[in-house]
């Protein structure tokens, strides 16, 4: 009798996130960021579509009025930071070796040595996935999904969880959409499809058009 | 792809939640899993069993009931004594 008690396994009612930590440590440093009046925001987008163009203009553009800082992450190498650092702003390289994300522990440890109130507007380049960066709260403001016109137009529908998870989406490489026979009214509508009411802004790094409007969203400027 | 990160998430959650309840070993977890978590399934299922090893989850069973939305939750654990 007693044997077949210890066979039969107990239920446990558990009702846990699974990235309850994750989550814990978000809103921590979604916090202290606030107490620091530093307004962060994460960039995500597969690799190739032009992040760290973007971030490279927007550092040296922004920094004449503001103060900024980055932080970005790549599986390896030190390119990014040292690309972005020609900008004059406080730069750091994250590298996560073989993980295809960054979550809100390693931003933590990488703010370490940093005095929070003088990031001003705090960048995160994620690594290049469109994937895995969608499960992980970062404690950022605001979150762009970037997109390049070089990609497909069905992108938004292909990866949904990331377009419903950012909080604006940027089309790059816009003077690109031409040649590439990019059709941008497809993309609109692939985007409003996933996630009705999203604001869309179309930018090219390269030649400036639209930047006035990716730099008012992510300062806040009026 | 993060599974084998969520998957360690998982058995570190059941873990202290076995040491909690006072059991031994994990015979299965239940997991809630909605489409827009980000998590593939499959990929899930096979991180589980590397994650599993050398803890008191070692050969467990990974239930997942497929919801709708965000859904990552860890629900319910079968575990013995």
């Amino acid at each position: 009798m007693s044997g077949s008690a210890i066979m039969r396994p107990r239920i446990v009612e558990v009702r846990e996130r699974v990235l309850k930590q994750n989550d814990l440590l978000a809103r921590e440093l979604r916090q202290r960021f606030q107490e620091a009046g530093v307004r962060v925001v994460s960039m995500v987008s597969s690799p190739g579509a032009g992040k760290t163009m973007l971030l490279e203009k927007t550092l040296t553009i922004l920094s004449r009025e503001y103060r900024v800082s980055a932080l970005v992450g790549d599986l390896a190498t030190e390119n990014d930071a040292l690309r972005l650092q020609r900008s004059g702003a406080p730069v750091k390289q994250i590298t996560t070796g073989t993980t295809c994300h960054l979550d809100a522990s390693m931003i933590s440890a990488a703010l370490m040595d940093w005095n929070l109130k003088g990031l001003g507007i705090l960048f995160i380049e994620t690594v290049g996935n469109l994937v895995c960066p969608s499960s992980y709260d970062l404690g950022e403001d605001l979150r762009a999904v970037l997109m390049s016109t070089t990609e497909g137009e069905d992108k938004p529908l292909k990866y949904p969880t990331i377009f419903n998870t950012a909080d604006i989406a940027v089309i790059t490489k816009i003077d690109l959409a031409a040649a590439v026979e990019f059709d941008v009214k497809a993309v609109h509508r692939n985007i409003q499809t996933v996630r009705p009411g999203m604001r869309v802004i179309e930018v090219s790094a390269k030649t400036g058009t639209g930047l006035e409007n990716w730099l008012q969203a992510v300062s806040l400027k009026k | 792809m993060h599974e084998l990160s969520i998957a360690l998430n998982i058995v570190e959650i059941a873990n202290e939640e076995l040491t909690r309840h006072g059991g031994e070993r994990i015979r299965a977890v239940h997991i809630l899993l909605g489409p827009l978590a980000g998590v593939a399934k499959e990929a899930l299922l096979f991180s589980f069993g590397l994650a599993c090893e050398g803890t008191a989850a070692e050969g467990s069973h990974l239930v997942i009931e497929e919801t709708q939305g965000q859904d990552l939750d860890i629900v319910r654990m079968e575990i013995e004594p």
